[in-house]
């Protein structure tokens, strides 16, 4: 039986912010601020955050997951490129995740930061590519922990 | 598509049982004999059986016999693993614009 190699699949995230586009947007622009919402976390920690935000800038970002972790030790890096930027209004970025080695997906990620009464609604749109042949023991045990844990929540209400 | 045979009907059904839940998260790990499966589960070699039929109809878990002994391991095609990549990133994203409400929340600066 043939097995495709890669699964394409589209999600859509809406958030309000009671701020104004510019505000929310400068937490995309500046590196002291991005870094602080967008690469921490509690299992991994960060060890290299670059940013050139700019159209055709790239950013790095390695972080590595603690003990205790699914994956103790192994890097968990990201290579983003800008694709387009209208300031106050749109981020569209192309970005590759690698686990260890391993590419394991490429993506299109689209950020809109439309004015709303209240502030303002990002809508987060991401198509990706990914790449089953990355899927090695450690995440399929992971994965079904997960899914275990996450139906025992659901069935204890 | 793979995950497209399974009934997601059938594999809730399945998973709603502690006992089964218990055989899927120790067959996630590696593959099991039926003995060793019922061992630890303290329950008889007939209910094991009993449960793994039905973990197989949901396509969760597959079983094959070599002489006298039966091996059950997980079907991976039972929740794609793409799927739980995505389902990954999603949560990703969600703290992080969680995280960036928080940010928001303060006095700006500038």
């Amino acid at each position: 039986m043939q097995t495709l190699s890669v699964t394409h699949s589209t999600f859509v995230i809406e958030h309000n912010y009671p701020a104004t586009p510019e505000r929310v947007f400068a937490a995309f622009a500046d590196p002291a601020k991005k870094r602080r919402w967008y690469a921490g976390g509690e299992s991994s920690e960060v060890e290299e955050f670059q940013m050139d935000f700019r159209v055709g800038g790239n950013d790095y970002t390695r972080r590595r997951f603690r003990e205790g972790s699914p994956f103790p030790g192994v890097a968990l890096t990201n290579h983003t490129n800008y694709q387009d930027i209208v300031p106050h209004r749109r981020i569209v970025t192309a970005y590759t995740m690698s686990l260890g080695e391993k590419r394991i997906s490429a993506s299109l990620a689209t950020f809109e930061f439309l004015p709303a009464e209240n502030g303002t609604n990002l809508v987060f749109t991401e198509q990706a590519a990914f790449f089953e042949g990355a899927d090695g023991p450690q995440i399929r045990e992971q994965g079904w922990r997960k899914l275990l844990e996450q139906l025992a929540k659901e069935l204890s209400r | 598509m793979l995950s497209q045979k399974v009934n997601i009907n059938r594999v809730f059904h399945a998973l709603g049982d502690p006992t089964r839940r218990a055989i899927v998260e120790k067959l996630s790990i590696r593959p099991l004999t039926v003995t060793r499966l019922a061992q630890p589960l303290d329950i008889t070699l007939a209910a094991v059986v009993q449960h793994l039929q039905v973990l197989e109809k949901s396509g969760l878990v597959r079983t094959e016999k070599a002489g006298r002994v039966r091996t059950c391991r997980i079907e991976p095609a039972g929740l794609s693993v793409a799927e739980r990549w995505l389902d990954d990133r999603r949560a990703t994203w969600e703290r992080r614009f969680d995280r960036l409400g928080d940010l928001l929340t303060e006095p700006d600066e500038n």
